[in-house]
């Protein structure tokens, strides 16, 4: 835990300073638009959605590691989305002789059973994204593969804005 | 049980007496040794040694380490169970102070226990993320998280200020490699109607996106994958749509050379049907002339675009009357 805290100092600070400063400003003029701040400074994203896709080899696991994902998120005031699992776990089937050479009608099965879990976590500022992530992601356990989608949102460029003038 | 005691302060007297005198009173201590090894032997069938006492092959204690009694005898009922298993670790029954059974056994029997049970050691357990070691944990992080800003709470309110919306995909994996050929993909979606157009540059920006633009919910959506890193992917989805938008307002010179049959849409001010109009309006008449009125071309242009159904021909119907000022 300890190390979790030195190394997220180590490399949050900076962040933490730009997010406080943009929350600020998004706070007063609800646009993000930090150039007209007093904190001059990299304005701090914002994501509508992390989704995160668990995958792993035990059901139990994955269910363990969801429930402490989801209080971790209570306790830092990250809204939950919904959290599913699909009923049935990928099998990947391989068929082979069971002997070396030749009795085709006798065979061995081997498979790999792969669960899913689904959670979605809405509304997040980019510090606390960055942070709630290497949270969770530093305590995976093992044989767990985690895949975090994430939806930032962006202002339309400003040369979209309006129609060219000339062509 | 008696001479076992016996033999046990024999041997402990022994070993401090040559711990401190044997360095300096070598004689002294042979002789006492010797003197120890008579009141020994008294039990035992005396040997004849020819060789002398410092020669003889000592013979080997080997000394079995005692087992402390498991850790979890000595813990207190309100100990920190955080301080006690603080990080990842695979299971320790004797730090762990839970009647714990896991395992597979004949029917009826009850499961393995915990000592020396493999199957719970196999399973990643979940015992240093216990619900106060979260709280803990999240209360220390909590620092580096924002709040959500104000105003931005609906779909709708940010839709209007951010309508771009851009997905990346993060992977974490137990892989020999960090990289994942999917962590560069980048999508970029944003309604159509965010931006701006007039009804040349809409038509040729559709045909530009081609597939890109989902007509059922009005999406763009551009995905790139093509260059190595994510940040070229970005930039080149953004590029894309830059080019389009631009494209779309150019009008080169074969594009008036469309006809008829290349339209995708009947337009009343292109066609007969408004020459024949005017034709009508129009008989005899040798002053200003008599446009037909809009009302009647749009119902003219619903008939042909949208189908024959019953009400695209009465209101058409209705606008011939009107537009003939015939009474019925």
């Amino acid at each position: 835990m300890l190390q979790v805290l030195k190394s997220l100092r180590l490399t949050q600070p900076t962040r933490f300073a730009s997010a406080l400063s943009s929350t600020v400003t998004n706070t007063s003029s609800i646009t993000a638009d930090a150039s007209s701040a007093v904190n001059s400074g990299e304005p701090d994203k914002l994501y509508s959605k992390l989704e995160i896709e668990l995958r792993g080899i035990d059901p139990a696991v994955l269910k363990s590691y969801t429930w402490f994902a989801t209080t971790a998120a209570e306790h830092l005031g990250i809204e939950l989305g919904k959290c599913w699992s699909p009923r049935k776990a990928h099998h990947e089937r391989m068929t082979l002789l069971k002997s070396v050479h030749i009795y085709k009608k006798h065979r061995v099965q081997y498979e790999i059973r792969t669960h899913f879990r689904y959670m979605n976590f809405h509304k997040l500022t980019g510090s606390t994204l960055d942070t709630f992530l290497e949270y969770i992601e530093r305590n995976l356990p093992e044989g767990v593969a985690l895949q975090a989608a994430k939806t930032e949102l962006q202002q339309l460029p400003a040369h979209l804005q309006q129609p060219p003038e000339q062509v | 049980m008696a001479t076992n005691l016996v033999r046990l302060l024999e041997s402990s007297i022994r070993s401090n007496n040559a711990g401190v005198a044997s360095r300096t009173l070598r004689v002294f201590s042979s002789q006492q040794q010797q003197s120890e090894q008579s009141v020994e032997d008294d039990e035992e069938f005396r040997v004849l040694n020819l060789r002398t006492v410092k020669q003889q092959a000592r013979k080997r204690v080997i000394k079995k380490e005692v087992a402390p009694p498991p850790r979890t005898t000595h813990m207190p009922v309100d100990q920190d169970w955080t301080a006690v298993w603080s990080g990842p670790r695979s299971f320790h029954p004797a730090s762990v102070p839970l009647p714990l059974r896991q395992g597979y056994t004949e029917r009826g029997a009850a499961a393995p226990s915990k000592y020396a049970n493999a199957e719970l050691m196999k399973i990643p357990n979940f015992l240093h993320l216990t619900p106060p070691a979260i709280r803990q944990q999240c209360e220390a992080i909590k620092k580096f998280c924002t709040p959500w800003p104000k105003g931005l709470e609906s779909e709708a309110t940010w839709k209007a200020i951010f309508p771009v919306e851009v997905v990346t995909t993060d992977y974490c994996h137990s892989l020999p490699t960090i990289r994942h050929p999917e962590a560069r993909r980048v999508t970029i979606t944003l309604k159509l109607t965010d931006l701006k157009f007039d009804a040349h540059a809409k038509d040729k920006f559709l045909r530009l996106v081609g597939d890109r633009y989902n007509q059922e919910t009005g999406v763009l959506t551009f995905v790139a994958d093509r260059c190595p890193t994510r940040k070229q992917n970005y930039d080149y989805a953004l590029y894309l749509l830059t080019a389009c938008y631009h494209e779309s307002f150019i009008t080169e010179p074969w594009e008036d050379s469309k006809s008829e049959a290349d339209m995708e849409v009947y337009l009343f001010e292109r066609n007969k049907a408004k020459v024949s109009a005017e034709a009508i309006l129009n008989w005899n008449a040798t002053g200003e002339k008599q446009a037909p009125s809009a009302t009647y071309a749009d119902s003219v242009e619903k008939l042909i675009n949208e189908g024959e159904n019953e009400y695209n021909i009465a209101k058409y119907k209705e606008e011939v009357l009107k537009m003939l000022k015939i009474a019925i």
